[in-house]
């Protein structure tokens, strides 16, 4: 009997820490399989950003596991955690960039920190993504001069950029931009297409930037956990 | 006549010792923390891994403002440190007919003492500011979350960095200073009168007065003094977790524990050698 494939990413009764819209303690089941893109629906903001930083190891649950390519985040340090979210690309706080980098920088730095490509191949390769998201090109200026529909497309090209393995999106200013359906949804096949997984955490299914997208798995956050649901 | 009674109040006492005991405690633990912060920047600078791209991108940058763009300030303080404290002391020297020790005088003065502070000061004004507003708003602004996300180590990445860029960055402008203040002295003392000598014979007393210790001990001292203020700047501004701790009180708090690590670093030295 063939062996099913291993998850990217899974989580084992994870429990979340306090929420604010519910008293009962949420334990989550979730199995992210290799390219699949999954939705979930979670109405809270805090919540949401408790789950990314759940299913991308930068808080541990306070039951369960989560697994990251069949290693428990837990098991590991915190440097090679750092290490191992090399292969994870995020498109969550879109209006945070850093004081002291330009755009530009900021979107590369990960790159340039965890693979040794050329400048000139990386570049390439997010122009290309800059392109698809609407931009001309890549934002060279600081957060400051730069418009923020810029910056939401430019935190688009920065989530995407190096084919990661894992791409988490949770951005409540993505669903609000319409004209993003598009080439979300466009680059979103374009990752499952070489094999990556995308977990969309939206605050609403039926928002229009996620409309678009093909997902295997659907969920909605209750009290109790995911409950999976059917898109019309 | 009825003995006099001195009533204790032991609350109070107890009180005072305990707050006394809890200060003790806090400064030693944080005294701990800043060591064994220093060690770690210290053993991940040391390790090959750490010098990616971006890190050496930052290095630079850092190095450029501390060395490069600081020169006019660098100068401009020689400047005015070499008219009132080498023409002064050559002024007094030779009216008391002492002028041979000019040279003493000034290693003594300016290349032990007064540079190695000035270089603390200089770095911290035009350099530590910008790290601590810079990384004051790292965990306010949501950016160090992004770090962490993309699994940027913010030690790496902007401790390591600024640390090295300073501490290299305070020698260049120990050395900066210190020939611009020697020049301007000559050239003041020279203009009114007060030497005869020719520059290469002033420059010739300068080095006869120092040691070989001389050579060593000052830009130590100046390496030592960039590294730590570096430290404590980054080590102040990413303290900084909430909105309610504002933006302009890190900066007097960085300025007094920069001052502090100055002078302890220099008291130091001067002890030790």
């Amino acid at each position: 009997m063939a062996r099913p494939a291993r998850s990217i990413l899974s989580l084992q009764a994870a429990t979340l820490g306090e929420r604010q819209l519910s008293t009962t303690t949420t334990r989550i089941d979730l199995e992210l399989p290799r390219g699949g893109a999954t939705l979930v629906q979670v109405d809270d903001e805090i919540d949401a950003v408790a789950l990314v930083d759940l299913c991308i190891g930068l808080a541990a649950p306070t039951d369960g596991q989560v697994r990251f390519l069949g290693v428990d985040w837990q098991a590991r340090g915190a440097r090679e955690r750092l290490t191992r979210r090399r292969r994870i690309g995020t498109v969550v706080q879109t209006h945070v960039w850093p004081a002291h980098m330009s755009v530009l920088e900021s979107v590369l730095v990960a790159r340039f920190y965890h693979f040794d490509r050329p400048r000139e191949e990386v570049i390439a390769e997010a122009t290309a993504l800059a392109r698809l998201f609407g931009l001309p090109g890549l934002p060279v200026g600081r957060r400051e001069t730069t418009p923020r529909r810029a910056l939401v497309r430019a935190a688009c090209v920065r989530g995407f950029l190096g084919a990661p393995d894992l791409i988490v999106v949770q951005d409540q200013s993505l669903e609000a931009t319409a004209d993003l359906a598009v080439p979300m949804a466009q680059a979103i096949a374009e990752a499952l297409d070489r094999g990556a997984t995308v977990l969309w955490i939206v605050e609403s299914l039926a928002a229009e930037a996620a409309r678009f997208v093909t997902a295997e798995q659907v969920f909605r956050l209750g009290d109790h956990g995911l409950v999976q649901v059917r898109r019309r | 006549m009825a003995p006099t009674t001195y009533s204790f109040d032991r609350g109070r006492i107890r009180r005072a010792l305990g707050g006394l005991g809890a200060i003790v405690r806090q400064g030693t633990s944080n005294l701990l923390l800043f060591v064994s912060f220093s060690a770690t920047v210290l053993v991940v600078a040391s390790r090959r891994s750490t010098w990616r791209r971006p890190v050496w991108l930052e290095f630079k940058r850092m190095l450029n403002n501390v060395a490069v763009r600081s020169l006019s300030t660098t100068v401009a303080t020689g400047l005015l440190i070499g008219v009132a404290l080498v023409s002064q002391a050559v002024y007094w020297l030779a009216a008391t007919g002492q002028t041979g020790l000019v040279g003493q005088v000034i290693v003594i003065l300016l290349i032990r003492e007064l540079v190695p502070i000035l270089v603390g000061l200089l770095i911290f004004g035009r350099n530590g500011t910008a790290t601590l507003i810079e990384l004051g708003e790292a965990h306010t602004g949501g950016w160090l979350r992004l770090f962490e996300i993309q699994g940027l180590d913010p030690m790496v990445l902007l401790v390591v960095p600024r640390a090295l860029a300073f501490a290299l960055g305070a020698f260049c402008m120990a050395t900066v200073l210190l020939l611009s203040t020697l020049l301007t002295g000559y050239l003041i003392a020279h203009g009114l009168g007060l030497i005869a000598y020719s520059i290469w014979d002033f420059s010739d007393m300068v080095q006869r007065a120092m040691t070989v210790r001389d050579f060593i001990v000052p830009p130590l001292k100046c390496i030592f003094i960039g590294f730590f203020v570096a430290l404590v700047c980054c080590a102040t501004g990413l303290g900084r977790r909430d909105e309610g701790d504002e933006l302009q009180r890190i900066v007097p708090r960085g300025f007094v524990r920069s001052a502090l690590a100055i002078l302890v670093i220099n008291g130091v030295f001067d002890l030790v050698g």
